[in-house]
């Protein structure tokens, strides 16, 4: 529980703290929920004493490590106890100790398996007198719960009428626990009670009986009262075998009442003395929830309390100054010259002005959101240009800091979405107040924002409408006894949100990370994570309002769990929005969805045709590493063939071996070029679905040889290494091409710009950093495969600087061909009834047509590994189970073994058979010999074939460094998943 | 319950198991590999799935009974368990799993077991989930429908 309780404890010497972690929450667990209980105690007979216990207000604990043993010895402690989560707090103190041990009931209730009950003094300080019911625990200790006597006597007094009558109740033993009755008192004697009427002339004793319940008449200056003894049990438990132990309760009801009346009265007295144990034992079973739920209204209070305190303070100042600044950047915008430099900072900076004025307007509409009546500004607009103002506008934040600001395109399904309809000023607030965050909290390394479009499957669909309120129609159809009405209602609100669209987003950074416990808190307002926040200014309101705000556009927010060892914090959101409008024709690979190949859109206008076909050679040199790998993936993905280098010293190397590579190959390309170049047709190129170009490859006459790139783009960053030294490198690389076309695109800082303009040739371009989002665009644009439009860069690159440009063309009888295959292609999709173009490179060699992530396309019976014959090394049987089924279904002839060892024997032989594996996908942890082990051993043996297995590792971690270390050539995260396999396949192959 | 019905329900139920988290994508790829050839797929690896978390939960109780208790051991338990769980998208098993061997890695005997109770609550969860899931394709499939994508 409390370290430093501990501590305090473990310096005196005699408690070990630990023991009581042990009974401590579960007695805690009681006291705060069963219903009158104000004293709760363990006393084991190992030595253990544990005790919660009332006094007034506070909740206090006391215990001792040992109850018996040498009086002297044992001390007894006492603590203050927190009333919410039984913790201990403050400094124990030394407190005067109970003779638990020699006390009668603690014995009794040891001795035997049922309980009992007494009545004793409680621990607190007046020693308040409770009904202590005692049980044992299997004779190892007992459990002692006590209800203070005046609890029950309050209530007695309170709630019972008792029609003019009095009350007084006294124990077996005459102990007096409540006397109403005026001019009486009890005499105990020889096991009797007795109650004596005292009046001027004299009393009277009347016998209270314990087996029959006896009823006197008396008649006192003229009046006549009904005196009537009974007993009542107050502690249930097995009062039977101790009847000396139950209660007395002694009544007399003055003047004339009747019998009836007053039985009345005592029936639901002795009802609510039973019912109270029973209704505690249904509590403790609530009590898991009530905990629960005790935290979450916790955590409601005081972030309503914590805002109301704030909110105090925020005033329309801080709105007049910020129209102040607003007010001065416009002056200043008027006297800036038309597209300076200065006028960009200037814009920016009124963009950032008006966010500020708006964030701003939130706090104080804060209180709206939380009473639910803040209401969506529905607009149109284009969700991927709205990413990249708000990725940009952080950009030169994180740059001043060495941080980069990286727009990760993913499956580049935003781009592919572009206009959508919602809030988009609630959009931007949200994405710009976790961008700041990450920015803010980032020291080094990269902030990446990553945003794809959900799966836009029938279950989000229905989720979507759920989220937005239409979910009790939902409910009500599957409730069972819904009617046709509420039927028809549900499916057209389905149908009504078939274009609502979830986007998902994620911010990852490699800042200090925010602490697991602190996690759930950050979305409280006002509460800074004071670990990481040294330094650092802010209200902490921002991500209250952004839960709120994510809340109220349909989503969730939330932080990912990181892979152990990852550095920082990735939040990631997601948000319903409608899709306005699908531009199915706007994205890359418009591979698999024929119907939007005609209409290419002139705004981005990359649509694709067959990468394949004629491989741009990219090659990108990029400090940041995260920018690199982000791009090097996405270009990838649409099936450019690319190079990294990470490190200037790499570069010059690699720029020689494509050198070497091209001079090789080009003159057995070069007479195709020509003729290729004779024919050319403007507007085939963008026509081309991919799907049709997969098809008529072989056919066509003039394609060129794969491997040979037709055009190369360099991608340089300059602030790698400095710019002369790079000219150098890349003047070098330029002379030693014949006629191979080569482009640089040199990016730049904005901040302070380091390339000089006059250097260039005519055809490189300067960008600016941050290269991504439409810059990128822009660079894939200029490949010849990604139609090379004009509208480029610059008028530089005009099309005919480029002699593979436009290549594409082809002769009118393919053209036949391929309007066969696009139509045949259309009726497979529409029989797919696939909703989801989504963007999938297709390359050549596997023919593998994936439509989407989950290789769910496997079905179409294309089975890309038909005839490989694979090994797969795994001992977690459902693991094999998986991997086999999975690369099954892709058509590959499976083997299975379950360590190194088999592993290596069975590739041995198939190396003595001359039969061998295509691939072999190896488990890294197996035992007796593990994946490492066997992959080393493997490549030794297989050496003296003159063979090399391509082996894939399957690791539960991300990084397979120690795999590729082994001599493994690519790794996969478990578990297997189909397009995985493939793509590492695909790859392995193009390497080959 | 007419036929209709019943796919209705079968696809809100699944629908709510991952919006709710109990699994993630991982199980749709697992359905996704049931084929003709294979009609019991999902059926059978959750099965074993069943038996292999069983049989750890049961050894991981044991062990945090010892006097000495192995860490390395649990860890290495923790881990298959994680396995087997991810390889069927059991998401909220899975993620305990990495506290839990947070937990094992710092020697943390209470975290252990709570993490161990929580676990075992997860399991019985998912386990139940899936079991009524199960019947319910069942149902459909007695019914001569077949199961909703």
């Amino acid at each position: 529980m409390n370290k430093a309780t501990n501590v305090g404890i473990a310096g005196v010497g005699t408690t070990k703290y630990s023991d009581h972690m042990v009974v401590a929450p579960s007695l805690f667990l009681a006291v705060t929920t069963i219903p009158y209980l104000s004293q709760i105690s363990y006393v084991g007979l190992e030595g253990l004493f544990f005790s919660y216990y009332i006094d007034g207000n506070q909740t206090l604990s006391t215990y001792a490590n040992s109850s018996f043993s040498s009086r002297k010895k044992h001390v007894w402690y006492k603590q203050p106890v927190d009333n919410q989560t039984g913790k201990l707090y403050g400094e124990p103190v030394t407190s005067h100790s109970f003779n638990v041990v020699n006390t009668s009931w603690f014995q009794v209730a040891l001795n035997h398996s049922w309980g009992y009950s007494s009545l004793e003094n409680g621990w607190n300080n007046g020693g308040e007198p409770l009904f202590l019911t005692s049980v044992s625990l299997l004779g190892k200790g007992v459990i002692a719960m006590g209800v203070p006597v005046k609890r029950l006597t309050d209530r007695l007094g309170g709630i019972i009428n008792l029609y003019g009558g009095s009350l007084s109740l006294v124990t077996m033993d005459g102990k007096l626990l409540l006397n109403g009755i005026p001019n009486t008192k009890f005499i105990y004697a020889n096991g009797t009670i007795f109650l004596q009427f005292m009046w001027p002339n004299g009393f009277k004793n009347f016998p209270c009986s314990n087996d029959t319940p006896e009823t006197y008449k008396l008649d006192i200056d003229g009046k006549e009262y009904n005196v009537r003894c009974s007993t009542v049990e107050i502690s249930g438990v097995q009062s039977v075998c101790y009847p000396n132990y139950s209660f007395f309760l002694v009544f007399a009801v003055f003047a004339a009442s009747s019998i009836n009346e007053f039985w009345f009265s005592v029936i639901p007295l002795v009802f609510f003395v039973s019912s109270m144990i029973t209704n505690a034992q249904r509590e403790i079973c609530l009590h898991d929830k009530l905990i629960k739920q005790m935290e979450a209204t916790q955590q409601a209070e005081r972030k309503s309390m914590n805002k109301s305190l704030a909110l105090v303070g925020a005033s329309h100042d801080i709105r007049a100054a910020l129209a102040g600044i607003t007010g001065f950047i416009d002056l200043c915008l008027a006297n800036a010259a038309p597209g300076s430099d200065f006028e960009t900072y200037l814009k920016q900076m009124s963009l950032c002005a008006q966010d500020l004025l708006g964030l701003l307007n939130s706090i104080l509409d804060t209180s709206k959101i939380e009473a639910g009546m803040m209401n969506l500004e529905e607009q149109e607009f284009n969700l991927a240009d709205l990413i990249e103002h708000v990725v940009d506008l952080y950009h030169p934040v994180g740059m001043i800091k060495g941080v980069d600001v990286v727009l990760d395109p993913c499956d580049g399904s935003i781009i592919k979405l572009s206009q959508v309809k919602g809030d988009r000023g609630k959009l931007v607030q949200i994405l710009s107040n976790i961008l700041s965050n990450a920015v803010k909290y980032t020291v080094e390394g990269h902030v990446c924002v990553r945003a794809w479009v959900g799966k836009p499957d029938f279950e989000t669909k229905i989720l979507a409408s759920t989220r937005k309120g239409l979910g009790k129609y939902m409910s009500s159809l599957f409730s069972g006894k819904n009617d046709g009405n509420s039927d028809i209602k549900a499916v057209s609100a389905v149908r009504q949100n078939r274009d609502s669209v979830e986007i998902v987003f994620e911010v990852d950074d490699t800042g200090k990370g925010i602490p697991k416990e602190k996690q759930k808190s950050v979305f409280e307002n006002y509460v800074q994570v004071k670990e990481t926040a040294a330094g650092q200014v802010g209200t902490g309101l921002g991500l209250g309002i952004v839960q709120s705000l994510v809340r109220l556009m349909g989503g969730e927010i939330g932080i990912v769990d990181k892979e152990f060892g990852e550095k920082g914090t990735c939040f990631r959101f997601n948000v319903f929005l409608t899709a306005f409008e699908i531009q199915g024709d706007a994205m890359y690979g418009g591979t698999n969805s024929s119907f939007a190949i005609r209409n290419c859109s002139p705004k981005l206008g990359i649509c694709t045709p067959s990468p394949k076909l004629d491989g741009s050679q990219v090659v990108l040199f990029m400090q940041n590493i995260e920018r690199r790998r982000v791009s090097q993936k996405f270009l990838e993905s649409l099936g450019i063939s690319v190079l990294v280098v990470d490190h200037c010293h790499h570069f010059p190397s690699a720029l020689k071996k494509i050198q070497s590579k091209l001079n090789s190959l080009l003159n057995s390309s070069r007479r195709s070029d020509m003729s290729c170049r004779s024919d050319i047709s403007s507007s085939s190129s963008k026509e081309m679905p991919l799907s049709a170009m997969e098809g008529t490859e072989h056919k066509l006459p003039f394609n060129r040889r794969k491997d040979t790139p037709s055009f190369i783009l360099l991608v340089i960053d300059v602030n790698a290494e400095s710019f002369s030294e790079l000219w150098r490198v890349v003047a070098e690389f330029r002379r030693g091409l014949h006629s191979t076309c080569c482009k640089v695109i040199w990016l730049d800082k904005p901040t302070s710009p380091c390339i000089d303009p006059k250097r260039l040739n005519p055809d490189d371009e300067i960008l600016l950093q941050p290269f991504h989002g439409s810059r990128l665009h822009r660079v894939i644009k200029l490949l010849s495969e990604f139609g090379n439009l004009s509208q480029g860069l610059s008028s530089s690159s005009e099309s005919s600087k480029h002699p593979y440009g436009k290549t594409r063309l082809r002769h009118t009888q393919c053209n036949d061909e391929i309007q066969g295959y696009v139509s045949s292609s259309n009726e497979r999709y529409s029989k797919q009834g696939s909703s989801s173009p989504t963007l999938e490179p297709t390359r050549g060699r596997l023919k593998s047509k994936r439509k989407n992530k989950d290789g769910a396309e496997s079905s179409n019976g294309e089975k890309p590994l038909i005839g490989k014959r694979i090994l797969i090394a795994e001992d977690n049987k459902m693991l094999s189970i998986l991997a086999i089924t999975t690369a099954t279904q892709l058509g590959a002839d499976v083997e299975h073994c379950e360590n190194g060892n088999e592993a290596f024997e069975l590739v041995c032989d198939g190396l003595k058979a001359q039969r061998n594996y295509d691939y072999i996908l190896m488990d890294c942890e197996m035992l007796p010999m593990n994946g490492y082990e066997a992959t080393r051993r493997i490549r030794i043996e297989e050496e003296r074939y003159g063979v090399r297995i391509p082996i894939i590792a399957l690791t539960a971690h991300t990084s397979g460094t120690e795999a590729m270390e082994a001599g493994m050539d690519a790794h996969l995260n478990k578990p297997l998943k189909t397009n995985e396999l493939i793509e590492v396949i695909e790859s392995i192959e193009t390497k080959e | 319950m007419d036929l209709v019905q019943l796919q209705r329900q079968l696809v809100d139920y699944r629908t709510s198991l991952y919006h709710e988290g109990f699994l993630d994508e991982q199980f749709t790829q697992l359905q996704s590999l049931q084929d003709e050839n294979n009609p019991d797929f999902v059926v059978e690896v959750v099965s074993l799935f069943f038996e292999d978390s069983e049989r750890l939960l049961n050894e991981l109780s044991k062990a945090l009974e010892q006097q000495v208790i192995d860490f390395k051991r649990m860890d290495a338990q923790v881990h298959q368990l994680k396995g087997s769980s991810s390889s069927i998208g059991a998401h909220r098993v899975q993620k305990l799993c990495i506290v839990f061997r947070n937990y094992c890695e710092a020697q943390n005997v209470e975290g252990c077991l709570k993490c161990l109770q929580q676990v075992k609550h997860e399991y019985g969860i998912i386990k139940t989930k899936l079991e009524s899931m199960f019947q319910l394709e069942q149902q459909i499939l007695n019914a001569g429908g077949s199961i909703p994508v």
